[in-house]
């Protein structure tokens, strides 16, 4: 077949799609199939195999926050998975407890995933529930009112928007929360 | 050998007797070149943004979240594949000895480019983002995308099928495979996603991310190397074999390694090592490839001193090389537990695209463009201006990127450092890129200018054929 490929189009055509679809499907389609965790949503109660929890799908308001997470490109510089390394562990820890890495079960529901593949800033896979209302009105119209030094941009068309602004912060506030991970329920409404 | 390097001379005999008109490659360079120098503008805005973050920061439409998709999409589908396929549109009927099947299909397919590249500059600025990666443009547009590739593809393979040699030449494999693979990768990426959630739409994402690079821009650009090289030093591809080895474990290796973007992510860990895998094999493609490159060079080599065109080819061939023998060592689980998510990725994404197939879009408008107009290139020492003005700016950028990234790698290793200072320990480097960026953009200019000047030089030379034909 391939000896001839050169000179026959219908025989190049018929390789190269073959070739390409051997891996095509085995990386693509048939993945989710093996690994069911994929699909299912997290869910766990009993304390001795990890966080308890259960994973929830978001509301109108924190969808319309996720929206604008979108919308703002917040993921070309913001990851969301605390990968299986011990510094993302504790970096996404929060007052000395470490947390618990990223599962496929904790992202069933998000669409499209944001998982990001450049970290201008931080994780912010376990964020939620870290800093309140009024940290993120603060930090949204100027970064560099709360953290000196930081690169990111200020967003007051979001602070000035009290629905945005609302929206956003519900939906940050949702970010890792589906494992129970904090010793206290200690979170930031 | 000697029948390898026979059966490769389809690069040396253009075709005698067909008169070739290049009206659709003469308006995808044009528009290309042109989306080049505006994208560019952009790629300035946010190299400086990275330095200066307050910066047009009041003005949502300029903010860094939308300039981003505007420049990683119009450099990707404006610029470089709008002059791939305008290159394509060059080589295939000379390789087949024929006309281009349709000239009116050419343009219109041009035209919908345009229409397609207009509409994503409105809509990323407007914030109307999917929310993927490569895979920002609203739906509509990529609806659009796939007409236009249709239009495009068949053009191609219905000259192909008019040809007048059996054999076809290593280019037309290049491009009647990327056409086919891009098909596919191009929907999984587009509308595959779509029906998808989380890791297993990640998954999808990142197989189009990756082979929207291995089997899109590789390819094609690999069809312009494996033409431009020979044809410009005038010199016969060096073997036959090798690139049909080449091309084929492409085919196959590729694919596979789209998981690699979430090594040590939230995805299995099987699915991680097979990435990872064939992540290693790729460099069987990419190693015979360049052999081949350099083989065709020995005791050719003077001809660099000349030669633009050769210039930015090699060195093309060089930058291709090492961006991939980066990607699989970054693969391995080691490596990547530092560089993943650094700043060292930019890095290694700018030279694949930027020193590696941009370098091979830019020698072949350099050598299309006097002959398609029929008049010399207006300044040969303006172009070797732009060749060392991308050359400079692209090594600045590229290196400070590597050694930034790996220092930022370490650092986040070591969680005693607050992110903060990471942060603030990359400002050198972000300053040295924006500099860069600079150089590059004045090669750019030059580019642009020295393409521009060509067209009109050719304009005042012969104004009555001229008129009629673009």
């Amino acid at each position: 077949m391939i000896p001839n490929s050169d000179k026959s189009t219908p025989i190049f055509a018929a390789a190269s799609v073959v070739f390409f679809m051997i891996g095509g499907l085995l990386t693509t389609v048939v993945p989710p199939m093996v690994d069911t965790t994929w699909g299912r949503p997290f869910e766990n109660s009993d304390p001795a195999k990890g966080p308890t929890g259960k994973l929830q799908p978001l509301n109108e308001q924190q969808l319309q926050g996720r929206a604008i997470y979108v919308r703002e490109g917040c993921w070309y510089c913001h990851t969301q998975q605390t990968r299986t390394l011990l510094a993302d562990t504790k970096r996404s820890g929060w007052r000395g407890v470490d947390s618990p890495i990223s599962t496929p079960d904790e992202f069933v529901y998000d669409n499209p995933h944001m998982f990001g593949t450049k970290r201008t800033g931080p994780d912010l896979s376990r964020v939620g529930g870290k800093y309140d209302m009024q940290w993120h009105r603060t930090h949204f119209k100027n970064p560099r009112d709360l953290v000196q030094g930081s690169i990111m941009p200020p967003y007051p068309w979001i602070a000035n928007n009290e629905q945005e602004f609302q929206a956003i912060v519900a939906y940050l506030q949702t970010l890792g929360r589906a494992k129970n991970w904090r010793p206290d329920n200690d979170f930031e409404r | 050998m000697a029948a390898e390097k026979q059966a490769s001379a389809y690069s040396s005999t253009t075709a005698g007797a067909a008169v070739h008109t290049d009206t659709t490659a003469k308006w995808f360079l044009l528009s290309a070149v042109g989306y080049f120098f505006i994208v560019g503008i952009v790629a300035i805005m946010i190299a400086a943004k990275f330095v200066w973050p307050e910066m047009l920061g009041n003005i949502a439409a300029l903010s860094y979240g939308r300039l981003r998709p505007l420049h990683v999409n119009g450099m990707l589908f404006g610029w470089l594949l709008a002059a791939d396929m305008g290159l394509v549109y060059y080589l295939v009927p000379r390789l087949c000895g024929v006309k281009l099947w349709s000239e009116k299909l050419g343009v219109a397919t041009a035209a919908l480019w345009n229409v397609i590249v207009l509409g994503a500059v409105v809509s990323l600025l407007a914030g109307w983002n999917q929310g993927f990666e490569y895979g920002e443009l609203p739906l509509p547009l990529d609806v659009l995308v796939v007409v236009a590739w249709i239009m495009f593809g068949f053009n191609v393979f219905a000259t192909v099928a008019t040809r007048k040699y059996q054999q076809m030449y290593v280019s037309l494999w290049y491009t009647m495979g990327c056409i086919l693979w891009t098909a596919f990768v191009y929907l999984t990426g587009n509308f595959g996603t779509l029906l998808t959630t989380g890791v297993n739409q990640a998954n999808l994402n990142w197989m189009y991310v990756h082979n929207a690079v291995g089997l899109i821009f590789t390819p094609v650009g690999l069809a312009l190397a494996y033409y431009f090289i020979p044809k410009s030093g005038n010199i016969p591809l060096y073997s036959h074999k090798l690139s049909m080895i080449g091309f084929w474990s492409l085919a196959f290796f590729y694919v596979w390694t789209g998981a690699h973007h979430m090594l040590h992510g939230p995805i299995s860990q099987w699915l991680q090592t097979i990435s990872i895998a064939f992540s290693v094999m790729l460099l069987v493609p990419v190693w015979t490839v360049v052999g081949n490159f350099f083989a065709t060079m020995k005791g050719n080599w003077p001809l660099l001193r000349e030669n633009v065109s050769l210039k930015f080819l090699m060195s093309g061939v060089v930058f291709y090389l090492l961006t991939c023998f980066q990607g699989p060592m970054h693969s391995l689980r080691t490596v990547n537990a530092i560089v993943s998510k650094t700043d060292w990725i930019p890095g290694h994404a700018h030279m694949a695209v930027l020193g590696a197939f941009s370098f091979f879009a830019i020698a072949g408008t350099y050598y299309v463009v006097p002959r398609m107009w029929n008049v010399k290139l207006h300044s040969d020492a303006l172009a070797n201006w732009s060749y060392w003005f991308f050359m400079i700016g692209g090594i600045g950028f590229f290196v400070t990127l590597w050694l930034g990234g790996f220092w930022q790698g370490w650092q986040w290793n070591n969680p005693s450092i607050p992110f903060i200072d990471t942060v603030i320990a990359l400002k050198p480097i972000w300053m040295v890129r924006f500099f860069s960026g600079i150089f590059m953009f004045a090669g750019i200019v030059l580019f642009l200018y020295n393409i521009m000047a060509t067209v009109v030089d050719s304009q005042g030379a012969k104004p009555e054929t001229q008129v009629a034909s673009v």
